[in-house]
């Protein structure tokens, strides 16, 4: 059995046994894998504290192919990203960023694909948290063009015309892009959003890593998120199996309500 | 299928119990007295019926509200946060902890679907508020991630109130549960813990 050492990303950790983990991992070198963490929980276990969500490191790997767990004989921390769990909607985001290579990603090797991940995990680490959305949702349309669902933007999404920037767009979740005026006056459906021209801006902006991340205040950042995550939902083929990027994408959890009187 | 198949089947959706285990319990219980294969299955009845959560901190009791809940002896005072009511078994079973408990119900796990509203934070925030005389909550959930980040939002929902919010040591492994962790272990980060919001 080849042992493989590779770059990765914990995604998703289950206990196994009272002391060993099954965790799913992002891998640079080979896709998403299943691994068994034998001794992982007990109190030295030579995991350490590494495999706990969304920390990166170096995976060493018993690989078979065609088994579906595979065996982890190690994992060397770089990256443990706890500074995630100083904010629900940071983490959240990042949360979502796993649960999209979980269910989008290819089972081969996609280095773009985790390094995508990494970069956007990346970001949310060092913006604010004034910044996080804006970090957030450019970090979803980024892993989503590196799988292959980048957005048209710039011209229609159907014929290719080109869309001013400098009025309100058609954007189809379901077609994948905006649309002309011609084309979304012609057939109109229920999976299409109307953007200001500002929105369409920030979007054109969102899109674009070498911009600086657009200011967007709540009412706009959550239509942002609302956008993205309706994306995915069109895109990915099992609408109800993202979990964290609804989350993500209702922040239910802010602003903090206070109790409600009860009717009598 | 077979009265034994059905068992070995039952047995083996135990957490932990795999289908050879499931076969050596369930022919244990075939040559053990019918006495002992009858108080299990009893004790397994009347847990199903009788326990339920404590209507207060949300602890599994036999009665509501639960033993500690009703012992005045209990510091009302401090109030200790946990995941699960297991934790609440493990922190007991230290034996050092005299205030009372808050049983969340689980952690913040997008990935599972659960968010603060899926918890009993609201129930906390009014224990906290309405006058308890609760002055500390010891956040003693999970050093896990999630655990962490269920902390902080915790923290944060209880800052209005003014109450002083602490979270126990990292003296417990990092990824290592409290259900897991030695009773010195639980006692040491239950003595060490810090004040939130200092880092
Ligand atoms: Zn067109
Ligand atoms: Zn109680």
């Amino acid at each position: 059995m080849p042992l493989v050492a590779t770059p990765a990303v914990v995604l998703r950790t289950y206990r196994y046994s009272e002391t060993s983990k099954v965790v799913r991992l992002a891998t640079r070198e080979c896709g998403v894998q299943s691994a068994i963490a034998k001794g992982a929980l007990r109190p030295r276990s030579p995991f350490g504290a590494g495999l706990e969500l969304l920390s990166e490191g170096v995976a060493q790997l018993y690989l078979r192919d065609g088994r579906e767990l595979q065996t982890l004989a190690g994992f060397d921390v770089a990256n443990l990203r706890r500074e995630l769990a100083l904010d629900l909607g940071r983490f959240a985001g990042a949360t979502a960023l796993a649960e999209i290579v979980l269910r989008m990603a290819p089972a081969a090797s996609h280095p773009a694909a985790y390094d995508a991940l990494v970069a956007g995990l990346d970001s949310l680490v060092a913006t604010g948290i004034a910044a996080a959305d804006a970090a957030g949702i450019r970090a979803l349309w980024r892993l989503l063009a590196v799988l292959g669902f980048e957005p048209s933007l710039r011209g229609c999404v159907r014929d290719d015309t080109p869309v001013d920037a400098d009025h309100p767009v058609t954007f189809s979740a379901a077609e994948g892009g905006v649309l002309c005026e011609r084309c979304a006056a012609e057939r109109p459906e229920a999976a299409q959003t109307r953007l200001a021209a500002r929105d369409y801006r920030d979007l054109l902006v969102l899109n674009d890593p070498t911009a600086p991340l657009p200011a967007l205040d709540a009412k706009h950042a959550a239509a942002h998120r609302r956008l993205v995550a309706r994306f995915v939902r069109h895109h990915s083929g099992e609408a109800d199996r993202f979990p964290a990027l609804e989350l993500w994408e209702r922040h239910s959890w802010a602003p903090l309500s206070p109790p409600q009187p009860v009717a009598s | 299928m077979s009265a034994i198949d059905d068992l070995v089947t039952e047995l083996a959706r135990l957490p932990g119990i795999g289908s050879k285990t499931a076969q050596r319990l369930a022919f244990h219980l075939l040559k053990e007295p019918a006495e002992a294969a009858e108080r299990l299955a009893q004790a397994i009845r009347r847990v199903r019926s009788q326990v339920m959560a404590c209507g207060t901190c949300g602890n599994l009791a036999d009665e509501d509200p639960c033993a500690i809940c009703r012992d005045p002896r209990r510091d009302a005072t401090l109030l200790c946060v946990v995941e699960e009511a297991k934790d609440v078994a493990a922190i007991e079973r230290a034996g050092r902890y005299r205030g009372r408990y808050h049983v969340l119900g689980g952690r913040v796990s997008p990935l599972d679907g659960v968010g603060p509203e899926a918890l009993r934070v609201g129930p906390l925030v009014e224990r906290v508020r309405n006058g308890s005389g609760v002055r500390e909550v010891i956040v003693a959930t999970n050093p896990s991630m999630e655990g962490e980040v269920t902390a902080t939002y915790l923290q944060q929902v209880l800052r209005p109130t003014g109450v002083r919010v602490t979270r126990i040591a990292r003296g417990l492994p990092v990824g290592g549960d409290l259900e897991y962790a030695d009773g010195v272990t639980i006692a040491q980060a239950l003595a060490a813990r810090r004040e939130m919001g200092e880092e």
